[in-house]
């Protein structure tokens, strides 16, 4: 089933005299349950495209259809209410609420969505447990490592189950260890929950366990393939 | 989890929430103080003067209070009793005979009104029988006294009766109530002097003593020197009913203290049968009758519906007898306000400028929750009940230490007796009881949470402006 449709996007920047094409006519289409990686060299386009699929930035032209629903078509707050209801983002550099627990972070969106306790509750422990953090749902962000915080916030984008998962170079900021560990919670999330995962990397040991590869340049796609 | 969030945010640089709680404190007590210490006086001189000085609502024949012709009697006085008697609320009556006059001893001379009184019924209207000053007599107390009468003690200094003295008796007690000795022997050379004035004494200890030494010992001195001879006498001189002039000779058989020099030195009482005779007015004369009533906020009505009943009479609430009493208790209302405007405000900026700081450090994680799916209205409840919270805490930390000072002091009063001769000149007590009311706490509550809501709306509105993918990039 496409869960995901992108038609000639273009993204031009053009607040100086020379036009940047950041995003460069792409068009792509994900079904449920991929596990794709969006790589390239800095400043070939990735992060900005995940933003226009994530409707956080609107493109110059082209269409983004998610499920059936344009995003140019939604007004502000309506976009916002889509994304919590059909979109996870997972940061670069984690972005859990510091003042939370690992337990609050993850529930935190299901809240906003009214979810009652003990739905929340139960989806919380859930999702931490499967990111190997069942014994620390108490513990503050300050207190995690950086690999676990990316997991909270990996439990975090899955936990009110969204559409697909955007990540934008989840890894950047991780060891090859704790970059392995998150991409195969990752995988094991995308098998037992079917939700798509898009990510972008530069990383060659993350791309290797990606099933499907995209790679841009200069804005556009030079190439889409399976993965491993 | 949005409040909890809030709640948690306030807490995550406790230092600067504990700054500006400290500030919302500090600012709290200092206005409910000094509200709680305006009330204080005021309701302590409102009080002074119905009790001890005009009463709640007076009647008089209509033209007495512009002439003060002794003539000018109430008719039949004892139906206009038996009317307000009728009326739901009243608490006791007096009449009264009033005239003015000449107060003369034989160093001075002073105009003074002389106020008729029936001694027993007075005590059912008035407290001054409460404010004699043991020693020097009593309240009428003996009925056989040939024209008795009763003066303040600002009078009495002023007259010179009560004098400064100091002998070797009164170097004694000074010396039992721990004056050091190197202090009482710089009063050998005033030994025997008499001072019919309190300035004049006050100026020679001042030449005598260092102001250390008068600021510790000086109350003291003048206390064991305030000397006052029993039974001394003095005259008064009038104008009777057919203006002629009539004095008498009269036995001050007690001197009151009160908290109004003005009253003290310009009242005199003396009782009703014998300025009627004096004055060759009927028995059952009197130029005034005082109603005291159950419930004070009910002055104006029954003012009101006294009026009505007796429309030959003035009728007047202390309202109109002192209106600079009365426009103290309305005008201290809106100063209230201003004042509490001013203190808030001051509080509204100092929340301002830390919540636009929260809010700047916050950019990316406000951003973060914008991208997931925190919508406006959410963001801007999370930064208000932040700015809420604050206040609140602040606020009740301020009423709670504001309760304790007013209840303490409230029981111990404030001493502010170094200034007690300008409080008096004012009618002001020196002792002041600060008090407050529960209702006004709840104000202070409501107006806090405004204060709250109110200094969020811009830090807030910042937030709401930023761009989730620039604030994401922040670093």
């Amino acid at each position: 089933m496409k869960v995901l449709d992108i038609k000639n996007v273009f993204k031009i920047y053009d607040e100086s005299e020379i036009k940047v094409h950041a995003v460069n006519g792409v068009t792509l289409e994900f079904q449920e349950a991929e596990f794709a990686a969006i790589v390239g060299p800095s400043g070939s386009g990735k992060t900005t495209l995940l933003n226009l699929i994530g409707g956080l930035d609107t493109p110059t032209s082209g269409e983004i259809i998610i499920d059936g629903t344009n995003l140019a078509k939604l007004k502000s707050s309506e976009l916002i209410d889509f994304r919590l209801r059909n979109i996870g983002f997972v940061f670069q550099a984690y972005n859990l609420i510091p003042v939370l627990t690992a337990k609050e972070n993850v529930e935190f969106i299901m809240s906003l969505q009214k979810w009652s306790k003990e739905d929340r509750d139960e989806r919380t422990f859930e999702l931490l447990k499967s990111v190997g953090l069942g014994e620390r749902i108490n513990s503050r962000p300050s207190k995690l490592s950086g690999g676990q915080q990316q997991r909270v916030a990996v439990a975090r984008a899955l936990a009110s189950r969204p559409k697909f998962v955007l990540a934008d170079e989840p890894t950047a900021n991780l060891d090859s260890r704790s970059s392995t560990t998150l991409l195969e919670i990752m995988e094991k999330l995308n098998v037992e929950e079917k939700i798509t995962f898009i990510f972008s990397t530069h990383d060659a040991r993350v791309v290797k366990m990606a099933r499907r590869i995209i790679t841009l340049e200069d804005g556009k796609v030079v190439s889409d393939e399976p993965g491993k | 989890m949005i409040w909890k969030t809030a709640w948690k945010n306030v807490w995550r640089n406790r230092v600067r929430s504990l700054v500006v709680i400290s500030s919302v404190t500090i600012g709290i007590f200092a206005g409910v103080f000094s509200v709680a210490l305006m009330n204080g006086m005021i309701e302590q001189r409102v009080d002074d003067a119905l009790n001890e000085e005009i009463s709640d609502i007076q009647i008089t024949d209509r033209n007495f209070r512009l002439s003060n012709d002794p003539k000018l009697i109430i008719k039949e006085p004892s139906k206009v009793l038996s009317i307000v008697h009728s009326v739901n609320g009243v608490e006791a009556t007096v009449e009264r005979t009033v005239i003015t006059g000449m107060a003369n001893t034989a160093l001075k001379s002073t105009g003074v009104q002389i106020t008729g009184i029936d001694p027993q019924k007075e005590k059912k209207v008035f407290t001054l029988y409460k404010k004699i000053i043991p020693g020097t007599g009593g309240y009428f107390d003996d009925e056989s006294e040939h024209n008795p009468i009763m003066i303040g003690e600002d009078l009495a200094k002023e007259l010179g009766i009560i004098r400064y003295y100091v002998d070797t008796a009164k170097i004694r007690v000074l010396r039992q109530e721990g004056v050091p000795g190197e202090i009482t022997d710089k009063l050998n050379p005033v030994l025997g002097m008499r001072f019919t004035g309190e300035k004049q004494f006050v100026r020679k200890m001042n030449s005598i003593y260092s102001a250390k030494e008068s600021k510790k010992y000086g109350q003291l001195i003048k206390k064991a020197a305030w000397t006052y001879r029993k039974n001394s006498r003095m005259t008064l001189t009038f104008l009777d009913r057919n203006n002629n002039q009539v004095g008498a000779m009269f036995r001050i058989t007690g001197i009151y203290d009160i908290a109004n020099s003005v009253f003290e030195k310009s009242m005199v009482f003396i009782r009703n049968s014998d300025l009627r005779r004096l004055t060759s007015l009927p028995d059952s004369a009197c130029h005034e009758i005082i109603v005291k009533i159950t419930d004070i906020e009910q002055t104006v009505p029954m003012t009101n519906t006294l009026a009505s009943k007796l429309p030959g009479e003035e009728v007047l609430s202390w309202k109109k007898l002192q209106p600079d009493l009365a426009m103290m208790t309305d005008m201290v209302q809106q100063f209230y306000l201003i004042f509490g405007i001013i203190i808030l405000a001051a509080l509204a900026f100092g929340i301002v400028n830390t919540m636009l700081m929260v809010v700047l450090e916050r950019t990316k994680e406000i951003g973060m929750l914008t991208a997931i799916g925190m919508n406006k209205k959410k963001v801007f409840s999370m930064i208000m009940l932040e700015s809420v919270f604050l206040s609140i805490i602040g606020g009740i930390a301020g009423m709670i230490v504001s309760y304790i000072i007013v209840r303490l002091t409230a029981h111990t009063g404030i001493d502010l007796s170094r200034y007690a001769e300008g409080f008096a000149a004012l009618g002001y007590s020196a002792d002041i009881y600060p008090t407050i009311t529960a209702g006004f706490f709840g104000i202070v509550t409501v107006l806090i949470i405004i204060t709250g809501i109110l200094s969020s709306i811009y830090p807030a509105m910042k937030a709401l402006k930023l761009n989730p993918v620039e604030a994401i990039r922040t670093e």
